[in-house]
Parts: C-alpha cells; sequence; structure tokens
C-alpha cells in the first residue's frame, strides 16, 4: 500500500538535463517541487575526480553510468514479424542514469537545430514536391513541429550562454561571419566563448576540406575555451583536453552537466526537493483521465509513495518518456497496422558512420589529447543545405573529424586486412595507433511507420511492469542518403593524405551491438495535430494537459545534429509557456 | 595541456636517436633542443661565469634538492620539458623572478636544455621537515585527491597526477617540493604576479583561502612517490 505524501505544486520525472532546468525554472516562479531521480546523487567532488573517473573499464566497457538494465532494459526487434529481445548490453546507445542523467557523459556537442528542420514536411514539399518525398519512401513520415526556429531562437540563446558554448557564429542575424559555418541557422550573437583549439587531426581535416570547396568550422563545444560565469551565477573552467569526456564526467568543471550548470542554483532553494533512488511506476490519473493527480514511486528501501501534484513534467530519458506514457495510460498508443495512435510512433534515431583514414607514420595524430567535441566539420551535407533534386534521397549529414579519445582498450585502429588477434594485430595497433584520422558522418534519421515503441508483451522490469519495445531499422532512403554522402567523404580522406581511406556510411540491418549515437528520438513528438502528435506545441499532453513530456520524445523526425542544445531550447520554450501561460489558467495550451 | 605539444611517440624516437641506432630528425617534436645531461652538469656545478651565471647548485644544490628552507624549488627529477620551458620562460619574461630572470637570460637556448636534462636526472635525497599539524595535513590532502565541492575546486591530483606525482613531461610533480615554495606560487597566481601556465591555475588559486594554500603546501611537502621514500635522509 503506497503512503500518501504531503501534495506539491511539480513533479519531474527524472533530474537530468529537462529535469533540473524544468524545476529550475518554476523554483524561481515560486512553486514547490519535487525531483524524483531513480539513480543515486552524485557530484563533481568527490564522485568524477581522478583517478577513478578515467576507469575506462569501468566507465567505457561496462558502462557505469548508464541505466542499471539488469533492473530496467529495452527490448529490440528490427521489424515487427520478429521476436523482440531485451538489450542486456548498452552498446549502440547508452541512456544515463543518476543525478544530471545523460547530460553528465555527453560529450558536449552543441548544434542548434536549422530552420528548415522545425517545418520539415512543409519545407521539403515546397522544395520538391510530395511525388519526390513519395519516392523517397511511402512508408516515410515527414512532420513539422509545431514550433519555428525563430520561436526557438532566444532560447537557443539562452541555452547556449547557460552552458558557456565555446565556438565561431557563422550567422548572426543573417550576415555570414568568417570562420563559422556558413550553413547555420541566424543566431541573435556570437557564441558566450571562442572555439576551443584546433587539435592536429581538425587542422589537416580542414586542410583537406577546404582543397575541395567545402566550409570547415570549428564544432561547437560545451567543453569551455576558457573560465566563464553563466547567468545563474555558476562558474566553469577551461578543458584541459584530458581524452575522458563521453561515457565520463568532468572532473575538472569544464563541461556543462546539471552539476556544474543548473544544480547548484537549484539545490539550494527551500522550495525544491531533491529524491534519488527512487523510481517512478506511473503518473496516476483521476476518473475522468483527464487531469493527472501525481505519481506513484519506489524509494531504495523499496517503499511505495503517492507523491500528489498540480503539475507532472517528464523529464527521463527520451524512451523512458514514451514509457511512462504508455504505463500511465495517457494518449493513444501507436497501431502499426492501422497506422493509428500517436504515443510509440514516429520513433527515430541517427544516421552515423564515417571513414577511418590511415596516415603516413610521420603524422603523428595524438588523439588522447582530445575534448569531447574537439572537430572541425563541414555542413555541406547536412540537412538540406545541398540540392536534393536528381536524387533518390532527403536528409543530410554533418562530417568532421571529431576524435574524441585515444582511451587504449577502445581505440586501436587498424586497417582492411588485418588479423583481429595475436602478434600481427599488435604491429598493425602499434603502427596505426597514433596516425590514423577518424571521420564522422551523422545524420538526420527519418520517421517511418514501421518504426516504432510500445510495450514489451513478455519481458517486464524489476517492478513487474512491462518493458519498452523498440521496433526499428533504417528506412532504405537513410541509408542511400548515407551511403552517397560516404562517397563524397572518401574524396576528403584522400585530399587529407590518407595511405588508405575505409569508406564509411550507414548499413542495414540497424544493430544494438556497437555504439552509433545516444540520440534516441521522437515516440511522444510535438506538433498542431492532436491525430498525429501526442504533445502540443508547448509539449503538453493534448489528453492530459498537467502532464508535459519533455525533450527529444517531441521530435517528429531526428535533425542532422547531436540534439542537446536543441532539447534545452525547446525545454526553455515550454517552460516560458507553462509560467506564462500555464500557471496563469492550468489548462489546454492549444485547444484540440 | 593544449600548451605542450609533445608527444609519447616522438619522445620514444628521441631516446633511440640519442643512442646512436637511428639517426632521425626530430621533425616532429615542437620543444626546446634536447639537452646534454653531461655538460648541464658542469652549469650546475659551476654556472657560466663569462655569462655572469653563477652555480645553480648554489641554491638548488648539486642533487637538485636545493637548500631545504623552502624558498627554492626542488628541482631534482622534474621533467626535462618543464625545467626547460620555465628557464624559457624566465628569459623570454613570460615569468619573472628577481634571481631567476638574468640567469635565464645569462643561459643560451642550449645551455638551458642541458641543465634541465641534468636536473630531470638527478635524485637528490629529501631532507628533513619540521612536523605539521594533522588537521592541516588533512585538509591539504582533502583538497589534493579530493577537490571541494562548496568551492568549484577539483582535487590537485587530477592534473598533477596520484599523490601529486607529476604528469610529465607538461605538468610538474608536487609531491616532496617544498611547502614554502608551493605556496608563493599559489599567491603569485592568485595575485596575477604568474601568468606563464594556462589560466587553469589562476582560476584554482583565486578559490584557494590562506588557510587553503598552507594546507596544500604542508601536505605536498611530505607526500612521496613509492619508488623515492629511499631518497628520505632521515627516515
Amino acid at each position: 500500500m503506497a503512503t500518501r505524501l504531503k501534495p506539491v505544486d511539480a513533479v519531474t520525472i527524472g533530474v537530468g538535463l529537462t529535469g533540473s532546468l524544468a524545476a529550475l525554472e518554476l523554483a524561481k516562479a515560486g512553486l514547490k517541487i519535487v525531483g524524483l531521480e531513480r539513480g543515486a546523487a552524485r557530484f563533481t567532488v568527490p564522485d568524477f575526480q581522478s583517478p577513478p573517473i578515467h576507469d575506462e573499464l569501468r566507465f567505457s566497457i561496462r558502462k557505469a553510468m548508464m541505466q542499471d538494465n539488469t533492473k530496467v532494459a529495452v527490448t529490440f526487434r528490427n521489424d515487427s514479424n520478429e521476436t523482440a529481445l531485451p538489450i542486456r548490453r548498452w552498446e549502440s546507445f547508452l541512456p544515463g542514469q543518476g543525478l544530471g542523467g545523460s547530460f553528465v557523459h555527453w560529450n558536449g556537442q552543441s548544434f542548434r537545430a536549422q530552420v528548415a528542420d522545425f517545418i520539415y514536411k512543409t519545407h521539403l514539399e515546397k522544395r520538391y514536391g510530395k511525388k519526390f518525398l513519395e519516392a523517397c519512401g511511402p512508408e516515410l513520415i515527414f512532420q513539422d513541429w509545431g514550433v519555428t526556429y525563430d520561436e526557438l531562437e532566444p532560447h537557443f540563446d539562452r541555452f547556449e550562454y547557460l552552458c558557456g558554448v565555446s565556438g565561431t557564429a557563422g550567422n548572426i542575424k543573417g550576415k555570414i561571419q568568417p570562420g563559422g559555418n556558413p550553413f547555420e541557422a541566424p543566431r541573435a550573437r556570437e557564441y558566450p566563448n571562442p572555439a576551443l583549439k584546433e587539435p592536429y587531426f581538425g587542422a589537416i581535416f580542414r586542410k583537406g576540406a577546404e582543397s575541395l570547396g567545402y566550409h570547415p568550422y570549428p564544432q561547437p563545444s560545451s567543453n569551455l575555451s576558457r573560465p566563464y560565469t553563466n547567468p545563474e551565477g555558476l562558474s566553469l573552467q577551461r578543458c584541459v583536453f584530458c581524452g575522458f569526456c563521453e561515457r565520463y564526467a568532468c572532473e575538472h568543471f569544464a563541461k556543462a552537466s546539471p552539476q556544474t550548470v543548473i544544480l547548484p542554483a537549484l539545490l539550494n532553494r527551500p522550495n525544491y526537493e531533491l529524491r534519488t533512488n527512487c523510481e517512478v511506476l506511473r503518473i496516476n490519473l483521476d476518473s475522468t483521465r483527464r487531469k493527472a493527480t501525481g505519481v506513484t514511486y519506489v524509494d531504495g528501501a523499496g517503499n511505495e509513495f503517492e507523491q500528489p501534484a498540480e503539475l507532472v513534467l517528464i523529464t527521463a530519458f527520451p524512451l523512458n518518456n514514451v514509457r511512462t506514457l504508455l504505463l500511465s495510460g495517457i494518449g493513444e498508443p501507436y497501431d502499426p497496422r492501422t497506422g493509428k495512435g500517436v504515443v510509440g510512433r514516429c520513433y527515430t534515431y541517427q544516421t552515423t558512420g564515417g571513414p577511418t583514414v590511415f596516415m603516413d607514420e610521420s603524422v603523428n595524430v595524438n588523439p588522447f589529447m582530445s575534448s569531447g567535441a574537439p572537430g572541425t566539420m563541414i555542413d555541406d551535407f547536412g540537412g538540406d543545405n545541398f540540392d536534393h533534386s536528381g536524387l533518390d534521397f532527403v536528409g543530410g549529414q554533418y562530417v568532421g573529424s571529431i576524435m574524441t579519445n585515444g582511451r587504449p582498450i577502445e581505440f586501436h585502429p587498424t586497417p582492411p586486412g588485418t588479423p583481429t588477434w595475436g602478434l600481427e594485430w599488435k604491429k598493425a595497433v602499434a603502427r596505426h595507433y597514433n596516425h590514423t584520422i577518424l571521420i564522422q558522418q551523422h545524420g538526420t534519421s527519418t520517421a517511418s511507420r514501421l518504426n516504432y515503441l510500445d510495450l514489451d508483451p513478455t519481458y517486464k522490469d524489476a517492478w513487474g511492469q512491462p518493458l519498452l519495445r523498440m521496433t526499428f531499422d533504417f528506412p532504405d532512403n537513410d541509408i542511400r542518403m548515407s551511403q552517397y554522402i560516404a562517397n563524397k567523404v572518401v574524396a576528403i580522406g584522400r585530399a587529407m593524405g590518407g595511405k588508405t581511406v575505409v569508406r564509411g556510411g550507414t548499413r542495414k540491418p540497424y544493430s544494438t551491438t556497437f555504439y552509433q549515437s545516444t540520440h534516441n528520438a521522437g515516440g511522444a513528438v510535438m506538433g498542431d495535430d492532436p491525430t498525429t502528435s501526442a504533445v502540443n506545441r508547448y509539449m503538453q499532453s493534448w489528453d492530459v494537459p498537467n502532464v508535459f513530456s519533455l525533450g527529444a520524445s517531441a521530435f517528429p523526425q531526428n535533425i542532422t545534429y547531436n540534439y542537446s542544445i536543441t532539447i534545452g531550447a525547446l525545454t526553455y520554450w515550454a517552460l516560458d509557456a507553462i509560467k506564462n501561460q500555464y500557471l496563469k489558467a492550468p489548462g489546454p495550451l492549444v485547444q484540440k | 595541456m593544449t600548451a605542450a605539444p609533445v608527444n609519447r611517440l616522438s619522445l620514444a624516437v628521441v631516446v633511440i636517436g640519442s643512442f646512436g641506432l637511428l639517426g632521425i630528425a626530430i621533425a616532429a617534436a615542437q620543444t626546446s633542443p634536447q639537452g646534454d645531461p653531461n655538460r648541464g652538469a658542469v652549469v650546475a656545478a659551476q654556472g657560466v661565469p663569462k655569462a655572469g651565471v653563477p652555480a645553480c647548485a648554489q641554491c638548488h644544490a648539486y642533487t637538485g634538492s636545493s637548500d631545504g628552507s623552502g624558498a627554492f624549488p626542488r628541482l631534482a627529477g622534474q621533467s626535462a620539458y618543464y625545467l626547460g620551458k620555465e628557464l624559457a620562460d624566465y628569459a623570454g619574461g613570460v615569468r619573472s623572478n628577481a634571481i631567476m630572470t638574468p640567469i635565464a637570460k645569462g643561459l643560451g637556448a642550449t645551455e638551458r636544455a642541458d641543465v634541465a636534462a641534468y636536473y630531470a636526472e638527478v635524485k637528490g635525497p629529501f631532507l628533513p621537515l619540521a612536523d605539521v599539524s594533522s588537521a592541516l595535513f588533512k585538509r591539504g590532502e582533502q583538497l589534493a585527491k579530493v577537490g571541494d565541492e562548496s568551492k568549484g575546486l577539483q582535487s590537485c591530483d587530477n592534473c598533477h597526477g596520484p599523490g601529486g606525482a607529476g604528469q610529465p613531461p607538461a605538468i610538474p610533480y608536487l609531491a616532496g617540493q617544498y611547502g614554502p615554495y608551493i605556496a608563493m606560487q599559489l599567491r603569485m597566481w592568485q595575485r596575477g604576479y604568474r601568468r606563464n601556465s594556462d589560466d587553469a591555475m589562476a582560476y584554482i588559486a583565486k578559490r584557494l583561502s590562506d588557510g587553503d594554500i598552507d594546507a596544500v603546501a604542508a601536505y605536498f611537502q611530505q607526500v612521496r612517490r613509492a619508488d623515492q621514500l629511499a631518497q628520505d635522509s632521515r627516515k
């Protein structure tokens, strides 16, 4: 029997990027808030200090910072004729667990989405026509987000200044800036900090890309280039290029994370209470099923509680946002046979995989000396930055040399034909370790009627609730897109002076057994039409207006770029509406 | 760390080259020239009289243990890269000290590299130390190994290596360094007089209280690497 607790104004399910950011905004507005986090509390000091934080076996291989999948896994299959099995080892994607969530172990790669991303359907139909899109694949789904880039720009700006993003602007108020990305959406002002220093591999990529007429620029980074105090009064230090960023927490106060840029301004407020080791089982609804009454959770000792709340914010990892909606019976679950229903619909991922460039022994790359976002990039193939007329796909990828580490267990590139073990393998590793440059292709994932999330009929979690089931494979459109760009990028590898260039590109079938991206998106998408979106343009549930589902679960299709900055901007956008509209007159912010 | 464009492989090449096995030019190394420790030993012992440079040994001792007052840093076993860079910074005016600046200016680039190579090699004894209060030591140990969340301070060992052993070539050891020297340098960074490293140290020093500085200095003075215990002059 659950113990009923004193009601509060708002509860967040998860205390990561969206959970801490939303709570800070509401706490400033005077609300009494409880943050429920299923993982443990953890802070830069003492939890992230070296040498323990540089334990590659513990963090990279055994995934110490990730969701405990002995308790709650995700099941996976490529198509709906197969039986899904639980993912027992996180490899393809790495959902975080613990205070700060995945925004602790992220790399700090800090892009904005583009103008066209938010009006994807409108933009593509206007430029290429409906027939073109139909030819790309009848199973594909294109949707607008219900919010435009111009509406989000102030929130992008605010979030970048919160994080202290280090970069070089490419477009300030429509004026193209030297040194930046000429394809980026117009920004109101320069980044808060200058770009990181360019590593040697980036300089080589820059030269190669420039020689082919492309437009290299420094990757925007939330690993800082200099000490910085953000508008919340919290200070960050500069990145020392230690090479332990993604999958790790920053020991230097140099990477934006809830611990560095949000939580210290939140945890000292008397109207905020953090409860860690608390697993939320469901959102409770009243008898009308149109109003949430709060949440039920289990604490670390196994005791069940009911926490009544006027406002429930689902602020978990995108996959867990969708699962929470499904477990709570909020919104109509998607049915792939009829195409009806919205929760679980439009699950998307990210197309990744670029070439490996093996250099001469005279080129010392020093990959161990790196930050999480040290790259030199080109956006010439990003999104819809190039004309797709005459091609057989939509979408695109950014391309860049982004080597985040040279860690000994994970990084040992060898050219094709090398044995995978033994003396010859060791010799090849020694030969190539310091003379190999990786190029990343990273891009759009188109939504498809065939790809979705639902509750698994067989497998349950430690509390007896169904696991989330993922049904996903890359649409052929996305494979054609990635392979087209792979052909172009091979030429960059050669222009860089590569002795051997191993072609990259995404391939089918999608496999969960090797790392690709932690940018799982969609499943509770935002939009203007309640028949094709689970939440409205403010990420408010169409069906239960005092529930908001914040984060990348709201993306109708996935964008070219690493998505954290766009999530931050969307969170500020939603909280702006909650503070200025919803709290004054609780109810639907958009009429059905 | 970006200020230290030395790489591990090129150093390996240099070692082989110094044995005359390979005539490889050190094309990739952007460091100062590789010094000769034997020539450096002469500079340490006798100085360069014609350039008005006194013997290093007068203050730093021939063994690199310095004189025990803590006014002069221990040099023994510090990386040649680091020592060479500090001398170059003194010579170029980036780091400033009434005694060291004219000395470094008097030495040529080759002599600076030589003497750096010499002091990197020697294993000077650790001189006897006065006891410190255990509260001071514990606070220093806390800052060194763990840091202080309330001040936004990471542990010293993050960069200076486990137990302050250093992360050569760029980052100096602190273990066994004289407390008064450590405290003095932290105060120099704090007040903007020392600026020859990345801004990391100034940022950190500004967050340390006077008590914190004394604690860190007292702690590192007492710490030894396992392989250095034998170098203690009194057990």
